[in-house]
């Protein structure tokens, strides 16, 4: 990797981010009016208070002014300070980050391995009963709105059989040891995480399945075969290689897109992570909240897209020529 | 204090709107609570367990806007006087109060031995400093009623006068938190503004224990409080994000009352076994709101500025229809600015005086007043102006989004026209308070009482309100008068006349059509604890903290 090719993909990184971190200042600030009329509807505020509010929020300098303000608190890594809480915005984003991960890394990886593995299993029984009924149903599980299928699970597991907890990330008000709450967030884990791996699992199951249908008439599965290795071998040890690089990709889409795409589940299972952080900030209208999501979002998008680059660049010679 | 913020939970302002599954999956689960296997998880004995889903956000009793914040500082703080079940005023870091008899100079006796949960003795020095504080620096909820305080004194350790400017019909004694000096006394108000208080100091019956952000909130039992020890040992307010995981929980055993209950899901729990749903009284209404701003640079529509038009309006509604329809029975029809929960301050209106359900009368109006039917069915006066209007309401406040459109047929029919647009809750927000240039005709949206006293919602259409929460640009100086004259007299007898005229007048006025007057609907289990009051304002999320403190195990 040439040193010309680093220095030009870390500046157009730098111009990407600059841009994207303007237009994130500019799609709160443009709208008219401003937030603290609600806040002082809603809390009783004197018009004294509320004068008060505007200045600690800073929104008495001009646009441009509050702009430069904003970049310059970007630079020193302050993301503001949260209209609501009061707090700076990289506290309040502070936990729902972590609760975030543990959802979706979770459900991610479970969805990778079960749709992975379910797809292999419908395409080496190809046009069978189960490859038929593995595709309907993954497609039945795909389709459904993830919301719905959470309020599904919560039917059966929380209302029926009282199985599984249904709202939250821990139990309230218990205070245990490291290994207890470990468990208790793990119970509470079950049921959103389950929710995000059926509904997306499908998506890699049939990937995986139409690329290995395809694959196991290669002439080399053909030769593998041949060879008199068993069909297992011949299907994991050989196909499933050369069926993965489309679940790859899919997979790196996948991943920038579910870190938004928790916000119902995270809402239906009241999970404090970064979905609901967004939902309740938009409801509350806590824009200072809000452009520290989106631009934490835009980061994890455009950070992936540059390594995402970096690797091409390291694994693909036609790539590096150009 | 800040039934106001109602406004959030029920949906005014912002209004946590559940996702769209809200409607279609309450019957499929109102079904499966019914069946077997739906026993509730062990009750923890000591602890108290409430659902919500409007979040607190911060801990500082300055600087708080939310119901839910409200409920539980209200429990780690101490005002002077508390509202009892009755909304009464009941002793509480005042033992006494005593007023001169022009009703400027309120002496309070305080009570002896009282310390701070951090073991710091109360004094009179705590009650000064937080008077002083509020008022001088418009801080917190309670600093409206602090606005004709002229001093605070300390007479002695135990005993503390206030003085104001004119005489006080509402003592802020009932709202103003009081807070230890030795915390808050060397803050600047900026630093006040900013703390977020994260291990709150009071001398309430509980103390703060734990907030898990996004989940819940836990207090305990303060062993050295003053009064009688509440049974309740832990309260934790679980917190949801949907209304019907919420009601579920209560269901299964796993909370023992809900703060709010959304109408339809309420109606489900009839029957429910060991559940018991309650309707109450509320301190809110919502209403239809007409731009009556004398502004040059006002964009409404001037036809609105004759009264007659007004009254039209508000005879061409069916305010039993708007109760029955929009909020499945669960309220009242709605007349004047102060709900039923007001009780004798409310003023009532014979029938033959109401501007409500009277198509004819309407017609009969407008017809006297030269506005003749046009083309299309749109009356117009002599110039030929259409009665012809816009109408904008909340788009995810279902029952308001369901009124305006029974109130454009309504309308329709004694021959005036509506175009209704729904907008989001900022939009609106900011459509109707832009005091420059209010550029708007018609709107639907709410209130709720700050206090059980009348000022809160009277003061709102007041002329020197504009700017600020007049959101009509309603200005009538009989109408400034009439509520500096009851707002003043600190004899209720003869302040429930003034009380009763001043709503009289701005009802006749018809800048406002209230639509109706929402119940507050709660449910708990009768199985976990017992003795639960219901109250004008709801069992808990109200003004009185009394429920909490005398609840006792079932």
């Amino acid at each position: 990797m040439t040193a010309r090719y680093l220095g030009r993909k870390v500046a157009t990184l730098a111009l990407t981010l600059y841009v994207t971190v303007s237009f994130n200042f500019l799609l709160f600030h443009v709208l008219p009016g401003n937030p603290v009329q609600m806040l002082a509807r809603s809390g009783h505020f004197s018009p004294a208070a509320r004068v008060q509010l505007v200045r600690l929020f800073g929104l008495n300098h001009p646009l441009f002014e509050q702009y430069l303000i904003y970049l310059k608190n970007m630079l020193h890594g302050n993301l503001g300070f949260s209209y609501v809480y009061r707090e700076p915005v990289t506290t309040v984003m502070g936990g729902a980050i972590g609760n975030t991960l543990i959802l979706v890394g979770t459900a991610t990886v479970v969805t990778i391995v079960v749709g992975v593995i379910v797809g292999v299993i419908a395409a080496s029984r190809a046009h069978s009963l189960t490859d038929a009924s593995i595709t309907v149903g993954s497609l039945a599980l795909w389709s459904m709105p993830d919301f719905f299928t959470g309020m599904i699970l919560i039917f059966l597991f929380g209302v029926w059989t009282h199985a599984l907890p249904v709202s939250g990330i821990v139990t309230s008000g218990v205070t245990e040891g490291l290994w207890a709450h470990t468990l208790d967030v793990g119970r509470h884990l079950i049921l959103p995480a389950l929710t995000l791996v059926l509904v997306n699992a499908a998506e890699f199951s049939l990937i995986t399945r139409n690329t290995l249908v395809d694959v196991l008439v290669e002439d080399y599965v053909v030769t593998a075969r041949a060879k008199g290795l068993s069909r297992r071998r011949v299907v994991w040890g050989h196909a499933v290689r050369n069926a993965m690089l489309p679940v790859i990709t899919a997979a790196g889409l996948y991943v920038g897109m579910i870190l938004g795409g928790a916000i119902q589940v995270e809402t239906v299972f009241s999970w404090p992570g970064m979905g609901l952080l967004i939902y309740n900030s938009v409801e509350q209208r806590d824009y200072p909240v809000l452009e520290g999501c989106f631009f934490l979002f835009a980061i994890a998008v455009i950070v992936t897209n540059f390594i995402a680059d970096l690797l091409y660049h390291l694994l693909d010679a036609r790539v590096r020529r150009t | 204090m800040s039934d106001v913020n109602d406004r959030n939970a029920e949906g005014r302002l912002s209004r946590r709107r559940v996702l769209a599954l809200s409607a279609a999956t309450a019957g499929a689960i109102g079904t499966a609570a019914a069946l077997p296997g739906a026993a509730g998880a062990a009750a923890t004995k000591d602890t108290l367990r409430v659902g919500w889903t409007s979040p607190p956000d911060v801990m500082n009793p300055f600087t708080f806007t939310t119901t839910a914040s409200n409920e539980i500082l209200w429990l780690i703080y101490d005002t002077l006087l508390e509202y009892d079940l009755d909304l009464q005023p009941e002793p509480s870091l005042a033992l006494k109060r005593t007023t001169n008899a022009a009703g400027t100079v309120f002496t309070y006796t305080l009570r002896p031995g009282v310390t701070w949960h951090d073991g710091k003795p109360f004094t009179a020095a705590d009650v000064k400093y937080t008077f002083d504080v509020m008022a001088q620096h418009n801080l917190g909820q309670a600093a409206w009623s602090l606005v004709d305080l002229v001093s605070t004194t300390v007479v002695n350790p135990h005993q503390v006068v206030m003085t104001y400017r004119r005489p006080q019909a509402f003592d802020p004694a009932m709202v103003v938190p009081i807070v230890p000096q030795h915390v808050w006394g060397s803050m600047t108000p900026s630093k006040i503004l900013t703390f977020t208080n994260k291990k709150p100091v009071g001398t309430g019956p509980f103390r703060f224990t734990q907030w898990v952000s996004g989940q819940y909130v836990q207090v305990d039992r303060n062993a050295t409080w003053w009064g009688k020890a509440p049974a309740v040992k832990t309260i934790i307010w679980n917190q949801f994000e949907n209304s019907d995981v919420m009601v579920q929980s209560l269901r299964s055993g796993q909370l023992d009352i809900l703060t709010e209950v959304p109408p339809v899901l309420f109606n489900g729990l009839t029957g429910a076994p060991s559940v018991k749903p309650v309707e109450m009284e509320s301190f809110s209404f919502h209403h239809i709101g007409i731009n009556v701003s004398t502004n040059p640079k006002s964009g409404g529509n001037p036809l609105l500025k004759d009264q007659v038009v007004r009254q039209a309006l508000g005879l061409s509604l069916d305010r039993a229809q708007l109760v029955a329809l929009a909020l499945a029975g669960r309220g009242k029809p709605g007349s004047v600015q102060l709900p039923p929960s007001f009780g004798v301050w409310q003023a009532k209106i014979p029938p033959g005086q109401q501007y409500n359900n009277n198509p004819d009368k309407a017609k009969k109006l407008l017809d006297a007043a030269g506005y003749t039917m046009g083309p299309s069915g749109v009356r117009q006066n002599k110039k030929g102006e259409p009665l012809s209007f816009r109408l904008i309401a909340i788009a995810t406040t279902t029952e308001d989004v369901l009124a305006g459109q029974i109130f454009v047929k309504a309308a329709e029919a004694v021959g005036i026209k509506l175009t209704f647009n729904t907008l989001d809750a900022n939009t609106l927000n900011n459509v109707v308070y832009n005091a420059k240039a209010p550029n708007w005709d018609i709107f639907i949206w709410g209130w709720d009482s700050a206090t059980p006293d009348p000022n809160y919602l009277l003061s709102v259409d007041l002329t020197n309100q504009i700017g600020n929460n007049n959101d009509v640009y309603y200005s009538n100086p009989a109408y400034d008068r009439l509520y500096n004259e009851q707002a003043t007299q600190p004899n209720p007898a003869k302040r429930i006349p003034l009380v009763h005229a001043t709503q009289k007048l701005f009802y006749d006025d018809c800048a406002y059509l209230i639509m109706w007057y929402q119940s507050k609907l709660q449910a708990y289990r009768t199985d976990t604890w017992k003795g639960w009051t219901p109250t004008r304002g709801g069992m808990v999320y109200n003004f009185t903290r009394d429920n909490y403190l005398k609840i006792t195990p079932a």
